[in-house]
């Protein structure tokens, strides 16, 4: 028998994929395996790509970064221990060729480059940094100046030949720095260029490589006299490489698929019920002949796994293949081109299909064994392991959980959301039956079948409560996933006045101020320029400041990283002083205005004396007022501005923004040629890469929404299926007894019609808080009605109930009726 | 009929069932001794426990008191995989409602009790007893291809296949309109005939009843050898 059970098992599967219980199962199936094998794929390239730590995304085994030029002795330790070092520099710079123009972020270096890692470059070159004089230039550079191989492009006050492509580089930066196209430039080329005047933003990065008992000693050596404006990434110690954005983002995109996965879950577990109730007699007939109720339990289990099988190769197919289609979808929007995921990761979603059905095919399974086959012969033999089999479905059900926190890599998260889930689905289910009980009594003396339907009520109220938790649920989701994505989109329209500046203007050098002064006055540009000195805070009334503040306060990001400072005669006109007053020309003491969140969350006053370090050297004032600060008015702004006296002597650059029409853009072109080393940001081209982001999230989010849907239309039918299976003798019954086949009809319909109402309406309501508080409290935007809600999600509901009921309603012939009734009897 | 061996025997054999308001015997204290080769109808009303009788003597359900002994073993001694190689190499059964599997053509339906055994020449023995049913020609069609008549035929045929020495028959021509029961009972007689198989038969039709060597009413918990 060992060769026949596979066989059987296929041809029993090939027969059975024709009953709606296995058609229900094999798409909610294939939903789930397709979709997770999708994101794993997708968030796997997307995290070798820009987030997984490895040598050669660092370029080296060590880094120190730094927003100052490294000191030389760090360098010198490292070379004491037989380590190898190199220096970058990256700073974002515009690079021009005839009359266009591109933000770009260039990364100076000396041979020798990378340390680890490759850089690939068209055509191959056998070194891995530009001669003097040339440069290296990724696609979307090359493409937006019009390059080609031998071209000049400018960069700052050099002319730079352009002699390859760049396709791959490791090393790529923190921050903004990833995100723009990237120049590669060799060191003896930067003096010439001028583009990097003392102040100027850029990050300093020393690459370390060697043996790992040495890297070890210089990372012990160095990190006790580490400066505050230097990190240390490696490998050793584990830190992220960017930010963990773009990591919370795909564990955001993971955690969203948690529904499609619940739902396509319950799915298959009631077709298999179902599937389960529907073999006894055929079990009963293998016991029957001799089979052992091990051989059946193989039986079955062949059948899953071949189902199992099947779906994992289509669903793992179409997955990798809508991955491939994202490459396209998200080209442009991302750095470079994303690496083959690990084939590891083609593997998630076809195995959790195989979890998904081996797992929760396992009651129904083991069932079989237990199956009397005196069944055959007497119809009042049904299986007495029913009760038992609870314990059986919770195992299987807490193994299947397991199983999904364990794919959701946020178990914490996927867990309370789990529960979360859990605990509503009851409550809807509970809430919709209590309605739609107290609705039935309302209608049972005003309808021709109000009687009927009040029993009917009664009876199928187990099943009305998991239909409506899933379908409140669901629906409730989707209503506040679809809402909350116009809102957001709204808002963030909203908050841009027309004539917000579209440019900003920075690295403006001292000896360049009056010249740059000049041009905008020349063309009537009206804007202000604002010193930038970068600073960072280390005391409050002449003691550190850390000592003083809480654990909460320490975690601000003022405290973290150094601070653009500024200094004004007068207050900024798009800035409100709140509190206090602007310079008190009587005090001898330097003066500070600072922003009104910034003094509340690290719990200042007016009065407080703030000390900074400025390149090495103390500055500071006390707070004599506090301003109100719109960060969204694209205008230069500053936590703090000191009174001129404090820092008019110290070197930094100048900053502006300014307001071109369409078609005064060229003055910018006209601008950067006449101040190469000047760093122009087009704030429109920012906003149409962001609102582009803003879109494929809207998208994806979307994408999960129309698969999460068809799981649970696919539930609902499966549901529906079973309750309409379970009152077939109760139609037969009423028929038989006079019932016209119109009124059986009519009564169904009407009750799934009425509960399709009530999930609808519990959906709006709930939904309705949900936004509510979301725009109360995250959002902080006005409490708003969605009317077209309460109009269309109960009806469309109700339809929706009534279409698959009527779709899967068989009409039952008078004869049939007395078949029924004397099979079940 | 003495000179044959015992196969079945029921000792002392008692069925109770728990109702709602106590116990309810079927049936107490029955005996009943079937030997080799015997043809035996069990005869009675609707609820007298026909059924149940058959699924103890089948090793299908267990009794209240008493022993079930086949060949001299109890029954109830036997493990579950003891019962199925029983069932396996010696027991046959033949249903109301056919139950043959749907996706299985008539010759992998009468197969299919060869294969849970192992047996090597499943399919030629398959394609013999078909044609001893005179369905020689129709081995490769699907039992919705067939006729009730035709599919109580491969039942037969898949009943036969494995050379039961104990066949056990529930209501064979329940199905099937007066003709066509007629030919399938003229058909189980002869091949039974044939191949010496013991048959248990349950049955409502006292016609059918008389074409057994025995014939036992069950009433009142009680059974009763009709002459």
């Amino acid at each position: 028998m060992s060769s026949a059970i596979p066989r059987i098992a296929r041809r029993q599967l090939w027969v059975q994929l024709r009953t709606t219980e296995w058609r229900v199962l094999i798409l909610a199936a294939l939903l789930a395996v397709t979709l997770t094998s999708f994101l794993s794929i997708i968030s796997d390239r997307l995290e070798s790509g820009l987030l997984r730590e490895s040598a050669s995304v660092l370029g080296a085994d060590l880094v120190v970064r730094s927003s100052r030029p490294i000191n030389e002795n760090r360098s010198e330790m490292a070379e004491e221990l037989g380590l190898t070092t190199t220096q970058v520099i990256q700073f974002p710079t515009m690079v021009g060729a005839g009359d266009n123009l591109i933000l770009s972020s260039a990364k100076v270096i000396s041979d020798p480059y990378p340390l680890r890692g490759k850089v690939i470059t068209d055509p191959p070159m056998v070194l891995a940094v530009p001669e003097p004089g040339t440069a290296w230039a990724e696609e979307r550079i090359v493409d937006q100046l019009g390059l080609s191989i031998g071209d000049t492009l400018q960069f700052g006050y050099a002319d730079l030949v352009l002699t390859a492509v760049l396709k791959q580089s490791p090393d790529r930066g923190s921050g903004f720095n990833t995100l723009n196209p990237h120049l590669l430039v060799n060191q003896q080329d930067l003096e010439k260029s001028v583009v990097l005047g003392p102040g100027s933003r850029a990050e300093f990065r020393l690459l370390i490589s060697g043996e790992n008992d040495p890297l070890k000693i210089f990372e012990a050596r160095l990190k006790p006299t580490l400066e505050a404006h230097e990190r240390i990434l490696s490998l050793i110690n584990d830190q992220p490489v960017t930010g963990n954005a773009l990591a919370n983002g795909l564990s955001y995109v993971r955690l969203s698929s948690l529904t499609t996965l619940l739902l396509a879950s319950l799915t298959i577990l009631l077709a298999l019920r179902r599937f389960g109730n529907a073999q006894q007699s055929r079990s009963a007939l293998f016991l029957s002949m001799g089979l052992t109720p091990n051989a059946l339990v193989k039986l079955y289990f062949w059948q899953l796994g071949i189902a199992a099988s099947v779906i994992a190769v289509i669903g793992g197919t179409i997955g990798a293949l809508l991955a491939s289609l994202a490459d396209l979808w998200l080209s442009g929007l991302l750095p470079q081109a994303l690496p083959n995921a690990q084939w590891s990761s083609y593997l998630v979603g076809p195995a959790l299909g195989y979890a998904m059905l081996l797992l929760l095919g396992m009651p129904p399974a083991l069932e079989q064994a237990n199956v009397p086959v005196a069944q055959l012969l007497r119809s009042d033999q049904t299986n007495t392991t029913q009760k038992a089999s609870w314990g059986l479905y919770l195992v299987s059900l807490v193994l299947l959980s397991a199983v999904l926190l364990l794919f959701l890599a946020a178990p914490a998260a996927a867990a309370v959301l789990l529960i979360m889930l859990g605990i509503s689905g009851l409550l809807f289910g509970w809430l919709a039956q209590l309605i739609l009980h107290s609705l039935g009594r309302f209608l049972a003396n005003r309808l021709a079948l109000g009687r009927l339907l009040i029993m009917r009520l009664r009876q199928q109220r187990k099943w009305h409560r998991l239909q409506a938790g899933v379908m409140v649920l669901l629906l409730m989701l989707l209503s506040v996933i679809w809402v909350a994505r116009q809102d957001l989109v709204k808002e963030w329209q909203a908050q841009f006045p027309d004539d917000v500046p579209n440019y900003f203007l920075i690295n403006i050098q001292e000896w360049q101020k009056p010249g740059v002064d000049q041009f905008l006055a020349d063309r009537e540009i009206d804007t202000e320029l604002y010193p930038m000195i970068r600073g960072r805070l280390v005391d409050l009334n002449d003691a550190p400041i850390r000592s003083q503040l809480n654990e909460e306060q320490l975690k601000d990001n003022s405290l973290r990283r150094e601070l653009n400072l500024t200094w004004r005669q007068q207050p900024p006109k798009h800035n409100q002083i709140i509190q206090g007053t602007w310079w008190n020309t009587d005090s001898s003491e330097h003066q500070i205005s600072i922003e009104r969140d910034m003094l509340e969350d690290l719990g200042l006053k007016l009065g407080d004396k703030l000390g900074f370090d400025v390149g090495g050297q103390p500055v500071s004032g006390v707070i004599t007022s506090v301003r109100d600060v719109k960060w969204e008015s694209f205008q230069p702004n500053f936590y703090v501005i000191f009174s001129p006296a404090a820092l008019q002597s110290y070197p930094g650059t100048w900053i502006t923004s300014f307001k071109l029409p369409d078609d005064r853009k060229a003055q910018a072109n006209e601008l950067l040629r006449e101040f190469p080393s000047l760093t122009l940001i087009d704030i429109d081209q920012l906003m149409k890469q962001l609102a582009g982001w803003l879109e494929r999230l809207a998208e994806s989010s979307a994408f999960v929404l129309i698969m999460t849907l068809a799981t649970g239309l696919i539930l609902v039918t499966i549901t529906l299926l079973q309750a309409l299976e379970q009152r077939k003798t109760e139609v037969a019954l009423l028929q038989t007894l006079g019932a016209r086949a119109t009124e059986t009809k009519h009564l169904d319909l009407l009750e799934f019609g009425l509960l399709g109402l009530v999930c609808g309406s519990l959906a709006v309501f709930s939904a309705e808080i949900t936004l509510a508080a979301m725009n109360q409290f995250l959002l902080k935007i006005p409490l708003s009605v969605h009317w077209e809600l309460w109009f269309t999600l109960p009806i469309l509901a109700a339809i929706a109930f009534i279409a698959i009921a009527s779709q899967l309603r068989a009409p039952l012939k008078i004869e049939q009726c007395y078949a029924i009734l004397k099979s079940n009897g | 009929m003495t000179s044959r061996s015992v196969l079945l025997e029921a000792k002392q054999l008692g069925k109770q069932f728990k109702t709602g308001s106590g116990t309810l015997d079927l049936f107490v204290d029955l005996n009943l001794t079937i030997h080799a080769g015997e043809t035996i109808a069990i005869i009675g009303k609707s609820g007298a426990g026909k059924s149940t009788l058959l699924s103890l003597l089948a090793g299908l359900d267990t009794a209240t008191s008493g022993t079930v002994e086949c060949e001299g073993k109890p029954l109830e001694s036997l493990s579950d995989a003891q019962r199925a190689k029983l069932r396996a190499d010696k027991i046959a059964f033949i249903f109301q409602s056919f139950h043959l599997l749907p996706e299985l053509t008539a010759q992998d339906n009468v197969a299919l009790p060869l294969e849970i055994r192992q047996q090597p020449d499943a399919e030629s023995t398959a394609n013999e007893w078909l044609n001893n049913v005179g369905l020689g020609d129709r081995t490769d069609h699907y039992p919705s291809q067939l006729s009730g008549g035709e599919q109580q035929r491969v039942a037969i045929a898949r009943a036969f296949a494995g050379n039961p020495a104990l066949l056990f028959a529930d209501e064979p021509t329940g199905n099937l309109d007066e003709a066509t029961g007629q030919q399938i009972v003229e058909q189980l007689f002869s091949l039974n005939e044939q191949q010496g198989t013991t048959l248990i038969l349950i049955t409502h039709d006292l016609e059918l009843a008389k074409r057994c060597q025995r014939r036992i009413q069950l009433s009142n918990g009680a059974i009763e050898e009709l002459s």
